[in-house]
């Protein structure tokens, strides 16, 4: 057997694309909004789908934060929203956690994941790795799709006659394995775990598509090395995804076989009722492994897009090189790889096995090393920088400050010895509520400000802007700051009332302040989603090719780019994507080939 | 415009494909990646649980049987006679993508077909023993008597061993029908079913403790959930495997592929159906071997 | 076979497996043999295992058997992973980028499963009947009201 070689020289990135696109048949208003098949609407896709989950997310956590601030009082407009759930304007304690599991659900798969990868990865990877579009744009196309699916079914759940899944976002049976256990646990639950299965194969759809076209799709000269680290980042979440969400749906189909089957997966020796169930042999823990081996790697396909997007505002903005290229794909990748290993430390409490635990806690404790590179490097890019202070450069640098304060407690909570005094307590929330909700929606936040000119051709607007930056900046710390404090003073999570410990009296006052500053908080999102739709019809013209002088591939496009990103030919690329602040010059761009007394990077 | 380089490629430097592969077929085997998590999960589920419980059944006990052979006992014999078939049509299924890359369309089609009744046959396999399982009902001590239990999602024959000197006992406090049907079961008497039933208890007890019944606890019920459930996932992917391969049949038939110069849709369909093949070496052996 | 059916399928595909039909089919009848050999072997030894439960196996041979066809199973894994799929002749590259991620499966099974046996053992320590005492019997330090608790314990305490 020989093998061998034909190298076909001027081979174009894609293989229906020897040609410059220009599209000259007329497009229906259904092929070019609905089922667009364009990667750049289609991310506008799961923005929009993203920002109406945001709000339905975002407005649960007010109304049951208004309960939590003031439970011994009524307030009528809960029972206008929620009727029967909120009778006489007080939450029902089912209804709280079906508030609180739906909150969750939502801000974390359905804006976070799809919402903020499903976005970035969309209008990003085709334009900033020189391609037409994605590897398959039809599979695109269903992957949201499946999204919008899995949307409907679980929007669905909440008009149910016994309310939608209220077992926490983590749904651990046996509480959500028997319908007889609980309201949440009945047909709402049903409708999760089909929402979910039909999100699971819309991240495969999509994540499967990231992969090939960034591996395969790189236009000339465009090395693994002379990518922008938001590809990179946007590899590793969707690397992150297609391995991860598969074990979630194991864990679920075997869930839908304990409810509906009779099966005994993570069901035995249980008592409902006085009355002894037949299933045995099960583990209720099985699940909670299952669950967490897709539930962690999760949390950083959070994270790792906003790490990306940050990079890229940072350097731009500070007109310097990223400093540590080399450094930051290393830590991305170290990142990702711990990410699968240290998923039981979510269950420290579960009677875990003690050498077990330490060797997790071992595991979870490198991720430290990784992240503490990234923000080093984010510091250092900045440093002595050149700084312009855009919307989308002070929201990356809020997320660094995040990042940092939420990345902190992770080490106490990483520890297994200290993790049984704080499990389940305020302080969890306060934690993972700073590092991923809060720093990822920095992220997301400095991504649309900063990519909103390729996406609509306009501005937003930058007062609305800075507004927005600085409430959400003060709410954030002021919200979960004191969060803190009542965990460690064993506050636990998920209860609706505590006025019945004397010790928790002292935080009376806090937690109503924490419930005025998120109604504040809200609102000034819904300013920012204000911004958003009204600068898409009325926002600044952007006149020039290059806005904000960057070096990447995606400002080399036309202002409004059509199907297919180029006009002519893909431009071949010829250095990295950091040349800020280089031999006297400002920038200089990817296309430009290097010079002949260039010094090296 | 063609040049023959052996080496020193750079792959990586982007406006080629760096693994020099069309990217449907890099996304088959990105997905199958993923899809082998899905697999591995059901199955370190099912060690898990294992490794959970103090008992688990033998499967040479629990899979003994073989179609027409009646009640002999042949452990492991049924599921070899799967495996087989299934490891021919991984071999069909690799000459017909071979025939594809030599463009022989009427190569393609024979061995598509081969490929199609072996993936049928395995599929018949699976429901005979599925419904064998599920219908044929083995003597069980179920809190202090007898009970016939079958292997359903919900039940489980197969614990540990019940002692003899425990069996009387258990047996003079089941019910007549049960006795009943365990005397026929075990060929212990001529009288028929109704004549069974009218037998005082004691008798049947008798024609039963000389008789060689082997009675078992009632074994965990988990052990049901996870076979029916990982075979049965796989015996999905076997489905749309054959479905895939009919339509790829069609299409070859119709010449699509012909018309289109190549067969690398056959190879991405192999490349699943190789996959459905590996999956049932680890189902083979987390099930019936160990 | 011919090498420019091969460029014609795609732009990007530029490399080409030449392999003529005998020495194919030598190699795919090699694989065949060696899996079906492997298959029975497998057999042989699960039916080993059958005749051993017979009387009382001594667990450590039978775990030697286990982890033999638990070895001859990965065997067969990667003929077909390398032959049949064609992934041996794939660019190494690629290989790697399906082998790494593989390799998540060896963690993977190794905490599910030491957890499962930490599940069975702490089952089987359990004491449903179990009291925490701060004065556990034989401690120095008895508090002088000792002997109201000292009756609870004795009864509870196994």
């Amino acid at each position: 057997m020989s093998d061998t070689l034909h190298i076909q020289h001027e081979v174009a990135s894609h293989g229906h694309s020897g040609e410059p696109h220009v599209h000259h048949h007329k497009e229906t208003f259904i092929s070019k909004y609905i089922f667009s098949m364009d990667h750049k609407m289609i991310a506008k896709q799961f923005l929009v789908t993203g920002i109406i989950w945001a709000i339905i997310g975002g407005l649960f956590s007010v109304l049951f934060r208004l309960q939590l601030g003031f439970p011994d009082q009524n307030f009528p407009i809960l029972e206008t929203i929620f009727g029967r759930w909120a009778e006489g304007g007080k939450i029902k304690p089912e209804f709280y956690y079906a508030l609180t599991t739906m909150h969750g659900t939502v801000l974390i798969f359905f804006v976070l994941t799809a919402g903020l990868s499903g976005t970035f990865a969309n209008l990003l990877i085709p334009l900033q790795v020189g391609a037409r579009d994605m590897a398959s744009p039809f599979m695109n196309m269903l992957s949201y799709w499946f999204f919008f699916a899995g949307s409907i079914v679980m929007i669905s759940s909440l008009f149910t006659q016994t309310g939608p899944a209220a077992g926490g976002w983590t749904v651990y049976p046996p509480l959500s394995a028997l319908s007889q256990a609980s309201q949440g646990s009945k047909s709402g639950m049903d409708l999760w775990i089909i929402a979910m299965t039909l999100f699971v194969a819309s991240q495969l759809l999509g994540g499967l598509n990231y992969i090939s076209t960034i591996l395969n799709m790189r236009t000339k000269g465009m090395s693994m090395t002379r990518l922008p680290l938001t590809i990179w980042a946007l590899l590793f979440t969707a690397i992150l995804g297609v391995l991860s969400f598969p074990v979630l749906l194991s864990g679920l189909v075997l869930l839908m076989f304990d409810r509906h089957l009779g099966t005994s997966f993570y069901l035995s020796d249980i008592y409902i009722a006085g009355q002894a169930l037949p299933n045995e042999g099960g583990s209720a823990i099985l699940y909670q492994h299952l669950f967490w081996f897709l539930g962690h790697p999760e949390v950083y396909i959070i994270i790792l897009p906003t790490m990306g997007l940050v990079s890229e505002i940072l350097a731009i903005n500070a007109r310097k090189p990223i400093f540590g290229y080399m450094a930051m794909i290393a830590s991305l990748m170290a990142i990702c790889v711990l990410a699968f290993l240290v998923w039981a430390h979510h269950m420290f409490v579960t009677g875990l096995n003690p050498f077990l635990g330490s060797v997790f806690v071992l595991l979870t404790l490198l991720i430290a090393i990784p992240s503490a590179i990234k923000v080093f490097n984010w510091i250092t890019t900045i440093w002595r920088g050149n700084l312009r202070f855009t919307p989308a450069m002070l929201f990356a640098i809020g997320f660094v400050s995040i990042f940092i304060s939420g990345g902190l407690t992770g080490i106490w909570l990483g520890n297994s010895t200290i993790d049984i005094h704080l499990h389940d307590t305020m302080f969890v929330i306060a934690h993972f509520h700073i590092v991923m909700g809060v720093s990822a929606f920095f992220g997301m936040f400095a991504g649309i400000y900063h990519w909103y000119p390729k996406m609509f051709g306009r501005y937003m607007n930058n007062t609305l802007g800075y507004i927005h930056f600085w409430v959400t900046l003060a709410s954030a710390y002021l919200i979960f700051w004191p969060m803190h404090y009542q965990g460690l003073a064993g506050m636990p999570r998920r209860y609706l009332d505590k006025s019945s410990w004397a010790s928790f009296s002292q935080f009376h006052g806090l937690d109503a302040m924490i419930s005025v500053v998120t109604i504040i908080a809200f609102s000034v999102q819904l300013m920012f989603v204000f911004n958003y739709f009204y600068s898409m019809y009325k926002g600044r013209r952007v006149r020039s090719q290059n806005p904000w002088d960057a070096t990447t591939l995606e400002w080399t496009t036309p202002i409004h780019p059509g199907h297919g990103n180029w006009e002519g030919e893909i431009p071949e690329v010829h250095r990295w994507a950091y040349d800020y602040g280089k031999d006297g010059r400002d920038f200089i761009p990817q296309t430009e080939p290097i010079g002949e007394n260039e010094s090296e990077h | 415009m063609e040049q023959t380089v052996t080496h020193k490629t750079k792959w990586w430097s982007g406006g080629k494909s760096p693994f020099n592969i069309e990217y449907g077929k890099i996304m088959m085997w990105y997905f199958l990646l993923s899809d082998s998590f899905t697999f591995g999960a059901f199955l370190i589920s099912l060690g898990t649980v294992r490794f959970g419980l103090n008992y688990w059944p033998e499967p040479s006990i629990v899979f003994s049987t073989f179609p027409f052979a009646g009640h002999a006992n042949l452990p492991l014999a049924f599921v070899s006679v799967m495996t087989f078939v299934l490891i021919i049509s991984s071999v069909t299924m690799v000459l017909a993508v071979h025939a594809g890359h030599n463009r022989d369309k009427k190569g393609v089609e024979k061995y598509l077909i081969l490929t199609i009744i072996g993936g049928l046959i395995f599929l018949s396999c699976q429901a005979w023993e599925w419904h064998h399982l599920l219908t044929e009902g083995h003597p069980a001590l179920v809190g202090d008597h007898i009970e016939l239990l079958t292997q359903g999602n919900g039940s489980n024959p197969w614990g540990e061993l019940v002692l003899p000197q425990e069996v009387t006992p258990a047996l003079l406090k089941s019910s007549p029908e049960t006795l009943a049907k365990l005397v026929q079961d075990e060929h212990a008497s001529h009288l028929s079913f109704a004549q069974l039933l009218q037998t005082p208890k004691e008798q049947l007890v008798q024609m039963l403790s000389n008789s060689e019944m082997v009675v078992r606890k009632a074994g965990p019920t988990a052990f049901g959930g996870f076979f029916y459930g990982i075979t049965g996932f796989h015996g999905f992917h076997v489905t749309v495997g054959v479905i895939l391969l009919i339509i790829m049949l069609i299409q070859t038939k119709m010449g699509v592929f012909e018309r289109r110069g190549h067969y690398l849709m056959i190879e991405k369909i192999g490349l699943y159906w190789h996959f459905v093949d590996l999956v049932w070496v680890f189902v083979f052996l987390a099930f019936y071997l160990i | 076979m011919s090498h420019d059916t091969h460029t014609a399928t795609s732009s990007e595909i530029t490399f080409v497996h030449h392999m003529d039909d005998a020495s194919f089919n030598r190699r795919i009848l090699k694989t065949t043999i060696i899996l079906s050999v492997f298959t029975l072997i497998e057999l042989a030894l699960g039916f080993t295992i059958y005749v051993l439960h017979k009387g009382v196996p001594s667990q450590g041979f039978l775990l030697l058997i286990k982890g033999v066809i638990c070895i001859l199973t990965l065997g067969k894994a990667f003929y077909i992973v390398s032959i049949f799929m064609h992934l041996g002749d794939e660019i190494r590259n690629f290989t790697m980028t399906i082998l790494i991620p593989l390799m998540l499966f060896i963690w993977f099974i190794i905490a599910f499963l030491a957890d499962g046996s930490s599940y069975k053992n702490l089952r089987n320590k359990y004491d449903p009947y179990f009291k925490e005492s701060t004065t556990p019997a034989g401690h120095p330090d008895i508090p002088s009201d000792a002997h109201r608790y000292n009756t609870i314990q004795k009864g509870e305490r196994q």
